[in-house]
């Protein structure tokens, strides 16, 4: 590495002066990468995977999965859901997708988990409350009946079952999905523009 | 006091601060000794932040 690209690599945020050097100059802006924002968006830390950060992929993608899969299974896999609640609340009149994240606004950071996310929205889609949910997904991410219509449906417990019944562990399933979901934010934009942070290796730095 | 400790879904919380402490620092460094570092500081912070929310908490419950 030369001198000059030393320089520019300095352990200061885009923008900032330079310690013990000239104010005037400055980190080169990061190049965004948007297609390695996309890949982070659909399975965390793959766009950091594609950019040749693999461990820090690896990193991302153990880490944002065990919390949304970890949150599901302690909500009895029955957190993760896009109601269709239009009709019954909406007031302040918005289109219907958006009043139904009105009225589920957990969904709105779940969805940018990516992929995992997705059975949500094609149940939500293709959803009829007179079945029981059909198809491969069957009611994987299908929004939960609220009361029992009758002794064999629905087969699973219902959301009020599941909400009376239990303790405080469905409640806490649902924050780890969203906290998921919305830290995967962070790991899209450093995919797209790198890390909050640009430093030295330590190697360097201990040769510097 | 104890029988805070014993509603075990306090237990799932440590999960989530390792987690949290761990992607939230990987995305501001990218060196692996630099992570670990941040991490460490964040798991105490957010650790030492809900205990304090825990003791508050308690002395609302107790005195209130």
């Amino acid at each position: 590495m030369t001198d000059t690209s030393l320089k520019k690599l300095t352990d200061v945020t885009p923008g900032s002066k330079k310690p013990g050097g000239d104010s005037s100059e400055r980190l080169p802006p990061p190049d965004y990468s948007y297609l390695g924002a996309l890949l982070s968006y659909l399975i965390p830390g793959m766009g950091q995977i594609y950019q040749g950060r693999t461990g820090k992929g690896i990193l991302f993608f153990v880490c944002i999965y065990t919390m949304f899969f970890y949150g599901m299974a302690l909500g009895s896999w029955s957190n993760v859901y896009l109601p269709d609640t239009a009709k019954e609340n909406n007031p302040w009149n918005l289109p219907p997708v958006l009043a139904n994240l009105y009225n589920r606004p957990q969904f709105a950071g779940q969805f940018w988990v990516g992929i995992a996310a997705w059975p949500a929205v094609l149940q939500y889609s293709a959803y009829d409350p007179l079945k029981e949910g059909e198809g491969f997904l069957g009611t994987f991410q299908r929004t939960p009946d609220e009361n029992r219509r009758g002794p064999n449906r629905p087969h699973g417990p219902t959301l009020n079952e599941l909400q009376t019944n239990g303790d405080k562990t469905w409640d806490l399933g649902w924050v780890f999905t969203v906290i998921a979901g919305v830290l995967n934010i962070m790991v899209i934009y450093d995919a797209f523009a790198g890390p909050a942070f640009r430093t030295l290796p330590s190697s360097v730095r201990k040769d510097a | 006091m104890p029988a805070l400790f014993a509603l075990h879904y306090y237990w799932h919380l440590p999960i989530l601060i390792v987690l949290i402490s761990m992607v939230y620092s990987a995305t501001r460094y990218d060196q692996w000794d630099l992570i670990i570092r941040e991490a460490f500081r964040w798991g105490l912070r957010l650790t030492g932040f809900l205990l304090a929310i825990l003791g508050v908490l308690y002395l609302v419950s107790i005195y209130l």
